[in-house]
């Protein structure tokens, strides 16, 4: 299947724009005299880096706005659909309507920073999305989709939960043991889901192997894996579920400011900081620029010396360890143990990385976002009876919508369109379906149009 | 060697492969004493039951990538028309419903498949949106969607079990000697398979798919929409996988259950590499979906049996299997123009 040469939102690397009417932010429109690959590797990035920044917080936002008014109309839908006391709306010959959109989305937001647990809760989704979208955009700017993270995670909790349960004994309880433990726990979920996404990355650089399906089929696997050793190995002889060993108090990331809660501003910091490092590893190293370079056009990153099979095995490591440190600062943070249920965190953090437009910047705004999206998601449930499903729908279109940016590009151009030139509505999309009399004898404008349109 | 000797040979590795992991289960529980429990003509109707929901994928996805859209969302498709199919039923009639209640779910599923698949064609086609990303987001927005409205519709991701579809029965005529007793799905699925083969490869309309997603340029050339064909190969994706959904909740399960990656569990995707296996090839599709189902039916035949292995570690195995086909398969010649937009030239 078709590697994914630009990301999301971005402009179409390749394909030369066939619309003139005036879209200042494509660089396409003045041809660079330097056509060797590596002027045009260097060019793709400029672009996505600089020139199309505006546009991609435009359709991200734009891509949020139309999924919650989406999201709006199911919950009208299954409103209708479900029964109730008392309905907010009703019509007669319509039925009536149980959920009152409006008030669904104000006690999703409230319910999402208040009462002041439900902020930790929020902030708690948001440290643990930070490195699940990571994951995701790292991936993403080397040119592959990991879908595997929630596999990598989930061997990742428990490569940690193991390592720090093992390694216990052999440290002084309290601040000293904790010094080690957490690091060590960092460091086996880093690893343990590092070597989990390096499989998939192998297997697209030397077998080919998409990395879509082995992912996802990994993910499986993963679980599977991971349920089995604990369940015939590594099970807490003292209880009936399938869940490993408690790691001790002192190595746990205690709640620091929100009491009694299992949020962790001190993961918090560490998750924000994540997010500089892999931006600078990115931008700022040389690494960074084999990795997007292979990512954008690996031909082109072949012809500059970039191993790029090394480059697709390594960028897979990175993500997935970045999933793998999101398994371990699930277990160091939140359940303390292994244990069966892990949310399905590397899900939402394709979300986010999506959104982030797969900057690592980005994904901070975006997992905030949507950290408080699933809590409020449970505030409706609770307090609407609005089942929290609803955020697994929202997380959806909103990947379908950033998805379609040039759905955005339309409806701005029909806007400009009206105000330039009021006659021109009639020639779009809608008469295509005449075949192909039009192109044959639409001159020269259009032979240019198609071949533009073709090629690759 | 040629590019396509070596293609033959991962090919037939990845073959033996397949089959030396079958060939090696089934040793393994002969070694158990229980290779004749195990592949009986039971063993065989299992595995054709569970061949349906992977099979009418790799069709679908077929048509779909031959005309140029690659869709992966099939699973999504799967999702949504297996929950329509139960949601459906069950309004009608509830924990008993009548054959005609079900059929009814069975074509609400196939129309709710078809209309998700013309959602994601609209998406694609007319809005050039990335059409991996786009197909993951149809598989997220059901993955989410059907456990949502199952909430909404019985109070809790899983629906009560509801009927099954009756068996269809092929006699010779005026005797009872019976040829062949299945669950209908079934039936439906071995008379797709060559139709699908007929349709691409010696009709007309098999040509303009394989053009529209080879050389677009040189359909519209000769006056053939190549968007109307794209939109007929994803609407036939949706149509298949509504089938395929359909027959797995009401030809075999007779439930919907909505909790983790649902009753589908990565069918769809496992129906991508049956078809990337298959080479396009409706028939080598489906012999790939069997030897995949035979491996599901052959962990479930396992598990009931109540062997001191592991159940979680058996169930692993198609999933496992899916990744070591797709290592040696690689890379198969994808349509050339499969993922690009194709822009006539009339704008």
């Amino acid at each position: 299947m078709s590697d994914p040469d630009d990301a999301p939102g971005s402009d179409d690397g390749g394909n030369p724009a066939p619309d003139t009417e005036g879209d200042d932010s494509d660089p396409d429109s003045n041809p660079d005299p330097d056509d060797s690959w590596q002027g045009r590797a260097d060019r793709a990035l400029g672009r996505l880096v600089d020139a199309s920044a505006v546009e991609r917080i435009l359709i991200s936002v734009a891509a949020l706005v139309l999924s919650v008014v989406v999201g709006a109309v199911v919950i009208l839908v299954s409103g209708w659909a479900a029964t109730c006391q008392s309905a907010f709306f009703s019509a007669p010959g319509l039925g009536s309507f149980c959920y009152d959109p409006v008030s669904v989305y104000r006690t999703m937001a409230a319910g999402a920073v208040w009462p002041p647990y439900n902020l930790a809760i929020s902030l708690k989704e948001t440290t643990l999305l930070l490195f699940t979208g990571l994951s995701v955009a790292v991936a993403f700017r080397a040119g592959m989709f990991n879908i595997g993270t929630q596999g990598q995670l989930v061997l990742g909790a428990l490569g940690t939960a193991l390592a720090v349960v093992w390694a216990a004994p052999f440290v002084p309880a309290g601040i000293v043991g904790a010094l080690v433990l957490v690091p060590l726990g960092l460091l086996a979920g880093a690893v343990v889901g590092g070597a989990w996404g390096a499989i998939p990355g192998a297997l697209k650089a030397y077998a080919d192997a998409n990395e879509v399906i082995t992912t996802i089929m990994l993910n499986f696997v993963a679980t599977g894996i991971a349920f089995t050793l604990v369940a015939e190995v590594f099970k807490d002889p003292e209880s009936q579920t399938v869940q490993t060993r408690s790691i001790p108090e002192f190595a746990q990331l205690n709640p620091v400011y929100f009491d009694s809660t299992v949020f962790s501003l001190y993961a918090l910091f560490g998750g924000l900081a994540m997010a500089g490092i892999i931006y600078w590893l990115l931008n700022g190293t040389a690494f960074g620029y084999d990795l997007r370079t292979s990512g954008l056009q690996p031909e082109a990153a072949e012809y500059g010396g970039v191993d790029s099979k090394r480059t697709m095995v390594s960028s897979m490591g990175l993500s997935g360890a970045l999933g793998g440190i999101g398994g371990a600062v699930y277990v160091l943070m939140v359940a303390s143990r292994w244990r069966t249920g892990i949310p399905s965190l590397g899900f939402d953090g394709i979300t986010v990385s999506i959104l982030a437009g797969n900057n690592p910047l980005g994904v901070i705004p975006a997992a905030l976002l949507f950290g408080a999206l699933k809590t409020g998601s449970l505030a409706i449930e609770f307090q609407l009876s609005v089942p929290n499903q609803l955020v697994g729908v929202l997380r959806g279109l909103i990947i379908l919508f950033v998805a379609m940016p040039e759905f955005f590009r339309m409806v701005g151009r029909r806007f400009r369109f009206r105000e330039d030139r009021p006659v021109a509505t009639d020639g779009g999309g809608g008469s295509s379906a005449d075949g192909v009399s039009g192109s044959a004898t639409d001159g020269p404008s259009g032979t240019i149009d198609n071949e533009g349109g073709d090629r690759q | 060697m040629s590019i396509a000797d070596s293609r033959r040979g991962r090919w037939i590795a990845a073959l033996l492969v397949l089959l030396g992991i079958v060939v090696a289960l089934e040793l393994f529980a002969g070694v158990l004493g229980v290779l004749v429990d195990i592949v009986d003509a039971n063993y065989l109707r299992a595995v054709l039951r569970l061949t349906v929901p992977i099979a009418f994928a790799a069709l679908g996805g077929i048509f779909a990538e031959k005309s140029g859209v690659i869709n992966i969302g099939l699973e999504g498709l799967l999702i949504i028309s297996a929950f329509t199919s139960i949601a459906v039923a069950g309004l009608l009639g509830g924990g008993d419903a009548t054959q005609a209640e079900l059929w009814i779910g069975f074509g609400s599923a196939v129309l709710a498949s078809v209309l998700f698949a013309l959602l994601f064609a609209v998406v694609c086609i007319e809005f050039k949106a990335d059409q991996i990303i786009a197909g993951l987001a149809v598989w997220l927005i059901a993955l989410g969607l059907a456990p949502f409205a199952s909430k909404v519709i019985w109070g809790q991701v899983n629906s009560p079990p509801i009927a099954t579809l009756n068996n269809w029965t092929l006699r010779i005529p005026t005797t009872d000697v019976v040829l062949f007793d299945a669950s209908p799905p079934v039936f439906m699925m071995l008379i797709s398979v060559p139709v699908a083969w007929y349709a691409l490869n010696r009709t007309a309309f098999g040509r303009w798919i394989e053009a529209s997603g080879e050389n677009p340029k040189a359909l519209d050339t000769v006056g053939v929409d190549v968007r109307k064909v794209r939109y007929t190969g994803v609407l036939l994706s949706g149509f298949f996988s509504g089938l395929g959904g359909a027959g797995l909740a009401l030809g075999r399960v007779g439930q919907f259950i909505g909790g983790g990656t649902t009753m589908v569990n990565g069918r769809g995707w496992i129906g991508i590499t049956a078809y990337l296996f298959g080479n396009y090839n409706p028939l080598g599709a489906f012999g790939a979906s069997f030897l995949f189902a035979s491996l599901d039916a052959l962990q479930i035949r396992l598990q009931q049996l109540g062997y001191n292995v592991p159940s979680e570690l058996i169930g692993i195995i198609p999933y496992v299997t899916v990744v070591v086909v797709l290592a040696f398969v690689g890379r198969t010649r994808l349509p050339s123009a499969a993922g690009d937009h194709y822009e006539s030239g009339e704008e």
